[in-house]
């Protein structure tokens, strides 16, 4: 086991000054940090084994092989997935949506069905469905968000017409952190006969995670949020839905046998991963998921917890400050996403930045839940494992800086 | 040279009471800009004189200090020039407007917004 009080020493990035003072990231919700060990296991991947997968008849491309499909294991156990090829890599949560939607969307997704998403969604679980709506004639459908930044769920069942085919939802926020209530929507959903994908990016690395419990269809989620390499995502599918459905990406790698008429695919997973992957990447996002236990998804949880109520009692305490999202104690990943009265989100991140703390201000790649809040940009501060009070304290001395500054 | 530079009285004062703000209703050239990374907007009208010089100009916005000082500076600044003199404006005009010598790429784009807006609506 490792103490999460005690891992900061393991990631390089964060032994730096910025602008003369200690650096404080807090921008975790769009990368994190890496920790030596996963650095460290791509760099021994180039200098030891780097050969290209699956087709090499020698110890190299063998040994990569099998360290690239030790991930795919990794991965799978992380999730409670139940087999292993239910899990496709991809590039990313982007890559594993899209992936969906062109290769699942397209053949089951006709014209006058209903897609239901959620105005709470990332743009990459957007987007994709309205390419694929207005390719097929398709209607997409959204479950408004309350002024708190909570879906209306009130009367669930108003959502689902006999036209539904797929519901695509985030789990967790990545702009307020909240944890929606997904069992309750899947279980409506597959009473009505209906798939779901969830949107697992901001959800995976910072708790515990079982898609057999969850019993979502499709979970997407992101190696480089989660202490791995960036370029690698993974697309859970569960058993039986892919098999008939026509490869996304296509090329090397996902073949049986290619003749100049046709071409017989790989099985699963591999008919969906064409071309070669990013394996140094992949073999480092299994070491982030082994660090990752090491420390425990639980602790990790708790952790998270009780740094996000202390930030969130500071910064509400500061005058002239709005705090997006439910005021009561809810399910809350380490998100806070905040606004000063009369000073700009960009305006803040640059004074931050100057303090040395890193932030993200903007609209956080969700526009429609910014509306709903009735803003275009906020402020958002997202915590990991490494971080702890003190940073929490040098944001707060820096947002009070802002403001002396700026108002 | 630091970002605080930037944040001076009268760069704040310029975003807070931006000059020639508001509408024009007779007018030459209108545009719209935004920065979709972080939501600044601001759409102006321009109106011309006789010898084809800018008499009038008017702007309405929401966003950083950085970018509404910026286009307070740059319309003031645009009184009385042709377009060919408008064209002729690069992102070193508007840093020196804004006395600084250069800016992170990211506040770039909120320093630059008004000029692209000025440059497309004079080409349409």
């Amino acid at each position: 086991m490792l103490d999460i009080t005690n891992v900061k020493s393991d990631f390089p990035i964060l032994n730096q000054k910025m602008n003369g003072q200690r650096l404080v990231y807090l921008d975790n919700a769009a990368t994190t940090q890496k920790p030596k060990k996963v650095i460290e296991t791509i760099t021994e991947y180039y200098e030891k084994y780097n050969a290209n997968t699956h087709r090499g008849i020698y110890q190299l491309s063998e040994k990569a092989t099998a360290l690239y499909e030790d991930s795919r294991e990794k991965a799978r156990a992380f999730i409670g997935a139940e087999k292993t090829q239910e899990i496709i890599f991809t590039r990313g949560t982007t890559e594993s949506i899209n992936l969906v939607a062109y290769s699942w969307g397209r053949k089951n997704i006709e014209a006058g069905d209903e897609i239901l998403l959620t105005e709470m969604e990332h743009h990459s679980n957007i987007v994709p469905w309205q390419l694929l709506a207005k390719e097929k004639g398709a209607v997409l459908k959204y479950i408004p968000v309350d002024k708190n930044g909570k879906l209306n769920l009130d009367n669930i069942d108003q959502y689902f017409t006999k036209k539904t085919k797929l519901v695509a939802l985030i789990h967790v926020s990545n702009v307020l952190g909240i944890v929606n209530p997904v069992k309750e929507i899947i279980t409506k959903a597959h009473a009505n006969g209906v798939l779901v994908l969830l949107d697992g990016a901001q959800s995976t690395p910072h708790m515990p995670i079982n898609v057999k419990e969850l019993d979502c269809d499709f979970f997407a989620f992101s190696g480089h949020k989660m202490l791995g390499p960036t370029g690698v995502g993974v697309l859970y599918v569960k058993e039986g839905i892919l098999e008939e459905i026509p490869p996304f990406l296509s090329g090397g790698n996902m073949i049986r046998e290619v003749t100049l008429v046709e071409t017989i695919f790989e099985d699963l997973p591999m008919r969906f991963e064409a071309g070669t992957m990013p394996i140094a990447q992949v073999i480092g996002f299994g070491a982030a998921i082994d660090y990752l236990k090491l420390i425990g998804m639980e602790n990790i949880w708790q952790h998270e917890q009780e740094l996000v109520n202390y930030a969130l009692a500071k910064i509400r305490a500061i005058s002239g400050v709005t705090v997006y999202g439910p005021e009561e104690v809810v399910e809350r990943s380490g998100v806070v996403s905040f606004s000063i009265e009369g000073i700009h989100p960009h305006d803040i991140a640059s004074i931050l930045d100057e303090a040395g703390v890193a932030i993200r201000a903007g609209h956080h790649c969700a526009q429609p839940l910014l509306r709903a809040l009735g803003t275009e940009a906020t402020v958002r501060a997202s915590f990991y494992i490494y971080n702890d009070q003190k940073d929490v304290d040098q944001l707060v001395e820096a947002i009070n800086q802002s403001i002396r500054t700026l108002r | 040279m630091s970002i605080s530079d930037i944040y001076r009285e009268e760069i704040i004062d310029h975003a807070k009471n931006p000059r020639n703000y508001g509408k024009l209703t007779d007018y030459d050239f209108e545009h719209k800009e935004s920065n979709p990374v972080c939501g600044d907007t601001i759409s102006f009208q321009m109106k011309l004189d006789e010898q084809k010089k800018v008499k009038a100009i008017a702007f309405e916005g929401n966003g950083c200090t950085v970018s509404q000082a910026s286009t307070s500076l740059l319309f003031e600044s645009v009184i009385g020039k042709t377009i060919e003199e408008i064209n002729k404006l690069s992102s070193g005009d508007v840093l020196q407007l804004l006395g600084v010598e250069s800016l992170t790429p990211a506040r770039m784009k909120c320093a630059l917004l008004s000029l692209s807006a000025l440059k497309k609506a004079t080409k349409q």
